[in-house]
């Protein structure tokens, strides 16, 4: 018999949700699990959130990713069924920064869920405690005050200048920061303080 | 000659300022070609693709709105040298086009600095340029130094390509656009295991040790492929290949070292601007380029 034709993803899609979630239950940790579903309902209402209903746990996406093969506690299937069941300790665990966003799991995924964007908006979830690596922190940081992610120095622009490269003025700093304003970004990168250490200053 | 085809120049971070020498190769490689790079003051930090999205996801698709609404308004075709630019700029532009509720958010936070950004620009990278707009007969042409007896494996990266609707790209799995370059200069192309494999540069930031282990074991690969150096685009898939390089080996040893070659670097030696690279090597490549060279015939 022809598996295709079975189109077992139809299947599981509509009706997994309360399945899924009891049978998993059995074979997870209950104690890591919190009954407030306030994380997984934000993430499906962010952009390409909502892929997430579409997993059913077949696990290709491990078998794809090349930090799981070199790196057992890292399981991207592990993590698609915590968000799943709304098991927020994902946004705190720091295996979630060893993602590469390199999508080999999004593109050998059967059912296209946006694994490494899902991933994504569970670091952002993890910016109030702090597990966020200071790399990250510093990058924002100037990106907000410079318009870049480096600090140009004055020998930069010397070797551009000898190479006949042209000028590419300074980033409008004061438009980037009225059209973030409301996110508030600038103010909670001033109070995170990283897990990963670091002094937090460049 | 006609009036040079005009592209909007995307510079980003790294390549201006750190390895400015893949901006002066490509512009000349470009300019042989008859296409001008013209940058605009407007445009910021793309934002970078691999952190930031982390910080704040909402935060980079308004900064990556701006940057598109900057392009918009020139009316040109976009082109980001930066594969991580690239593919920030690909993503927002797709996710505007596709989302109309994150469209409409976004446009809310941009309409207080007068700004609007729809999406439609068309965003590219060198790739698109060179090898679908340009063309390779055209580019075939103007090869005076063929790069015989080389053979050189090309190295991808993810952000260039992935996903496959928003870059545009050949194949996710197996693109080849950057093999027909290489055959294009005389050179042997070098097809090697994984190829689409990540350098590892992205976690460098939360564990280094991974980052190393997986640039080496790519780097060994193309070593036993038989290849006699690397060609990529990506800044980041550079600095993590080459600048780094020797510190990644150490992690799995036994040492070696292979050249890597900027894509406008190669195309520049086998265009006869050799002088381009040599000049240059010195500053900017930690893996010596002079074996390569003299089995190139250049510098003789």
């Amino acid at each position: 018999m022809n598996i295709d034709s079975l189109n077992t993803s139809r299947f599981l899609r509509n009706d997994f949700k309360p399945r899924l979630a009891r049978c998993e239950l059995i074979a997870v940790t209950p104690t890591s699990i919190s009954s407030d579903l306030e994380f997984r309902n934000w993430i499906l209402k962010q952009p390409e959130g909502e892929t997430l209903l579409r997993c059913y746990q077949c696990g290709r996406c491990t078998s794809a990713c090349p930090i799981a093969e070199i790196d057992h506690s890292f399981n991207p299937r592990l993590f698609l069924e915590k968000v799943i069941l709304a098991d927020e300790s994902l946004a705190e665990n720091q295996l979630i920064w060893t993602c590469l966003t390199c999508e080999q799991c999004e593109v050998r995924c059967p059912e296209h869920v946006k694994i490494p964007q899902i991933l994504i908006l569970a670091k952002v979830r993890g910016l109030v405690s702090g597990n966020t690596p200071e790399t990250a922190l510093d990058r924002a940081r100037s990106i907000l005050s410079q318009g870049r992610t480096i600090q140009v120095s004055e020998p930069m622009l010397k070797t551009r200048d000898k190479m006949g490269l042209p000028s590419l003025g300074n980033p409008p700093v004061k438009q980037l920061a009225k059209a973030l304003k409301e996110l508030g970004l600038a103010e909670k990168l001033e109070n995170i303080k990283s897990i990963y250490g670091g002094d937090g200053d460049e | 000659m006609s009036k040079a085809i005009e592209y909007t120049y995307f510079p980003g971070c790294m390549i201006p300022f750190r390895l400015p020498h893949f901006e002066l190769t490509m512009r000349e490689v470009l300019s042989r070609l008859n296409i001008e790079l013209v940058a605009d003051e407007g445009h910021s930090c793309c934002p970078e693709p691999t952190t930031f999205t982390g910080v704040d996801f909402e935060a980079w698709l308004t900064v990556g709105a701006r940057n598109i609404a900057v392009s918009e308004s020139t009316g040109r075709d976009t082109m980001a040298l930066c594969s991580g630019c690239f593919h920030t700029l690909a993503m927002v532009g797709h996710t505007l086009q596709s989302d109309s509720k994150t469209r409409e958010r976004i446009n809310k936070r941009l309409k207080r600095i007068g700004m609007e950004a729809t999406g439609e620009v068309t965003v590219k990278n060198i790739l698109h340029v060179l090898h679908e707009d340009v063309g390779l007969d055209k580019i075939r042409k103007s090869i005076v130094q063929p790069l015989k007896d080389i053979s050189i494996a090309a190295h991808y990266g993810c952000h260039l390509v992935r996903p496959i609707e928003a870059t545009h790209m050949d194949d996710a799995e197996d693109p080849m656009w950057m093999e027909d370059l290489i055959e294009v200069t005389g050179a042997k192309p070098v097809d090697y295991p994984d190829k689409m494999a990540c350098c590892g540069a992205p976690i460098s930031p939360s564990d280094e040790p991974k980052s190393f282990v997986l640039a080496a074991d790519k780097l060994r690969k193309i070593r036993d492929a038989g290849a006699d150096a690397i060609v990529l685009v990506c800044p980041t898939c550079y600095t993590q290949m080459e600048m780094q390089q020797k510190k990644a080996i150490e992690h799995l040893g036994p040492e070696f070292s292979l050249p890597v070659l900027y894509l406008g670097e190669m195309m520049a030696l086998a265009m006869g601007m050799s002088d381009l690279v040599v000049n240059n090597a010195r500053r900017y490549h930690r893996v010596k380029l002079q074996p390569l060279l003299e089995k190139m015939g250049v510098g003789k």
